[in-house]
């Protein structure tokens, strides 16, 4: 109970800052729109040239883009720890965070909130609703709850991710460049795995599970029956990745050397 | 009971020293050359509730260190930490509940909004209550006048002005012991004064324990009727300041300006104390015990033409310093 209403004081501060700057909040939402737009027509080109992909018609891999880019928008809304080294450890921030009662990576998660980026959820939305009426898929009443789990799974397997490479910081001093590669990788997680080789294919399943991001998750929705296993799967694999990064954030904590001043 | 005990407390970090060279920094990809150095070097000292301790030493000498130690941010390599009962990097969010912290070259408040907004989300997250609020935060915000800054962003405070509300900040949820890392560095004196002043009230009207570190030993004067005194990761002085300056600053300095220039040994010959030279050629220092002032001044004035004289005596600054360049056991 505490921390969520210790979430909604941080997201009204939030919002209040932002409507501080007036002009640059109108600038910002213009340009999150545009880019949003850009976005999308880029994928409509794109996937313009594929029809058929391993036997996944354009339209399902538009279906799959969509539903990534939903779990993708929260985890950069609420998981902005790209930078977490240079202006957390480095700069000593850490030090501040660690003399409050809250758990520090909520403290973190809170502090580096960007709201904004939940506009790219919308995007995806209107980008699976394209899908939908070209597919005729048909849904059931608890689809709807079935799609919140997974996109919260999915969400919270890339925020496991990030936050692990975060530790990382712990425990090295070195600026480390893996985040934006990571980026890189998570890409692919929207893109039918069985159009890699198995190799890729397991690193995306069990290693660095981006599958679950996108692919995973849709395939229900598509009804592809092959995959429902890993479909369902999807929740499970975000709470233990969940789980496990924040247990090694803890164990980094410990380790934590401070900036010296 | 105490609000501070350590006993035997280490901190050690493992640095990695670098070879020089391009065919250095070769074979540093392979064997990296590492030392261990201890920061803090077994430590031991227990505070009282309601003192108010200044925490001395010169750079490095491990003060930040074990501050970080003391308020949880660091887990200690060995030994024992209880503070305020409790074991600060073990259950550090109930811990940090009953301290208070202040930075001075690190900001608590949020950079973006305004003071009174950062007051209000610190409010809640240490879930003090409306009524504590009120009471307690009324009385602080007077005191130290920033009544009028409330409603502006921290950003464009000047550091006076930042550093009042920063101090406000943590005393929020009015926590039994106050860390304060540097709280006056670069601010003017008026402003140190207001901090001095309140920090005493502080003290008095909440038996408030207060560990101070601090350059400058003006504050320490002010505040605090114990210093520890650290070297290089251990404690060479633990006592009181009125001690210290017994054992180390009993002597006073006379000034003399004469007309003529004097050579040293004259002096010397004349009276038997330590002379150094003074600003220009023609003015020297004795350093004499007091009880030998009169006796030293009668000879000179009687033996040279002066300009002027003066006395002083010898200043904390000037204690420490001492001692840092001579080892503690000198006096």
């Amino acid at each position: 109970m505490f921390y969520i209403s210790i979430f909604f004081q941080y997201m009204s501060q939030y919002v209040k800052t932002k409507l501080q700057y007036r002009t640059d909040l109108l600038v910002e939402f213009l340009s999150d729109l545009m880019f949003q737009g850009v976005n999308l027509i880029f994928i409509l080109v794109v996937f313009g040239h594929t029809q058929l992909l391993n036997g996944w018609t354009r339209d399902e891999i538009i279906f799959i883009y969509g539903f990534f880019l939903v779990p993708f928008s929260l985890f950069a809304a609420f998981f902005n720890i790209w930078d977490f080294n240079e202006r957390y450890i480095v700069r000593g921030e850490m030090d501040r965070v660690l003399t409050r009662p809250v758990h520090s990576l909520f403290q973190i998660v809170l502090e580096r909130m960007e709201l904004e980026s939940l506009l790219g959820g919308i995007t995806g939305l209107i980008v699976m609703g394209y899908a939908v009426s070209r597919l005729h898929l048909s849904f059931h009443w608890y689809d709807v709850i079935l799609f919140v789990l997974f996109v919260l799974g999915g969400t919270f397997v890339y925020a496991g991710i990030f936050i692990s490479l975060a530790s990382i910081s712990f425990w090295s001093d070195a600026r480390s460049s893996i985040m934006p590669m990571m980026y890189n990788i998570g890409n692919y997680g929207r893109y039918p795995v069985d159009i890699y080789n198995r190799v890729i294919r397991y690193v995306l399943t069990w290693v660095l599970p981006f599958a679950f991001v996108g692919v995973y998750p849709s395939a229900y929705f598509l009804r592809k029956t092959e995959w429902y296993t890993y479909s369902f799967l999807t929740p499970v694999m975000g709470i233990v990745c969940f789980t496990l990064s924040v247990l090694l954030w803890n164990a980094g904590v410990k380790r934590y050397r401070g900036a010296g001043n | 009971m105490y609000a501070i005990e350590v006993e035997k407390l280490r901190k050690e970090f493992k640095s990695y020293s670098s070879r020089s060279g391009l065919a250095g920094a070769f074979r540093d990809l392979f064997t990296r050359n590492y030392k261990i150095i201890r920061a803090v070097d077994d430590i031991s000292f227990t505070v009282k509730q309601g003192e108010m301790v200044g925490y001395i030493g010169e750079n490095g000498a491990g003060k930040s260190t074990t501050i970080k130690m003391l308020t949880g941010i660091l887990t200690p390599t060995s030994g024992r930490v209880v503070v305020n009962g409790m074991n600060p990097h073990k259950e550090r969010e109930r811990f940090v509940q009953t301290i208070g912290v202040v930075f001075g070259q690190r900001s608590q408040l949020w950079w973006d909004i305004a003071v009174q907004e950062s007051f209000r989300l610190l409010k809640k997250v240490y879930r003090v209550s409306d009524q504590d609020y009120n009471e307690h935060m009324d009385h602080v915000i007077e005191t130290l006048d920033i009544g009028p800054l409330l409603d502006k962003p921290v950003r464009k405070l000047s550091l006076g002005q930042r550093m009042r509300c920063e101090l406000a900040a943590a005393l929020i949820h009015n926590p039994p012991l106050l860390f304060l890392d540097e709280p006056t560095i670069g601010l003017d004196v008026l402003v140190k004064l207001k901090i001095r002043q309140f920090l005493k009230e502080i003290n008095e009207k909440y038996n408030t324990t207060i560990l101070l570190t601090t350059h400058d030993m003006t504050d320490i004067e002010a505040l605090c009727e114990r210093v520890i005194m650290l070297d290089e990761g251990k404690i060479i002085y633990d006592g009181s300041l009125q001690r210290l300056k017994q054992n180390w600053g009993e002597g006073k300095q006379i000034h003399f300006q004469f007309r003529d220039i004097v050579p040293k040994e004259e002096l010397m010959l004349l009276v038997d104390a330590t002379w150094e030279q003074g600003e220009d050629r023609y003015s020297w220092i004795a350093h004499v015990r007091a009880t030998d002032m009169a006796h030293v001044i009668g000879k000179v004035v009687s033996s040279y033409e002066l300009k002027d004289i003066h006395i002083r005596e010898v200043s904390t600054e000037e204690i420490i310093r001492n001692i840092y360049e001579e080892g503690i056991h000198h006096g």
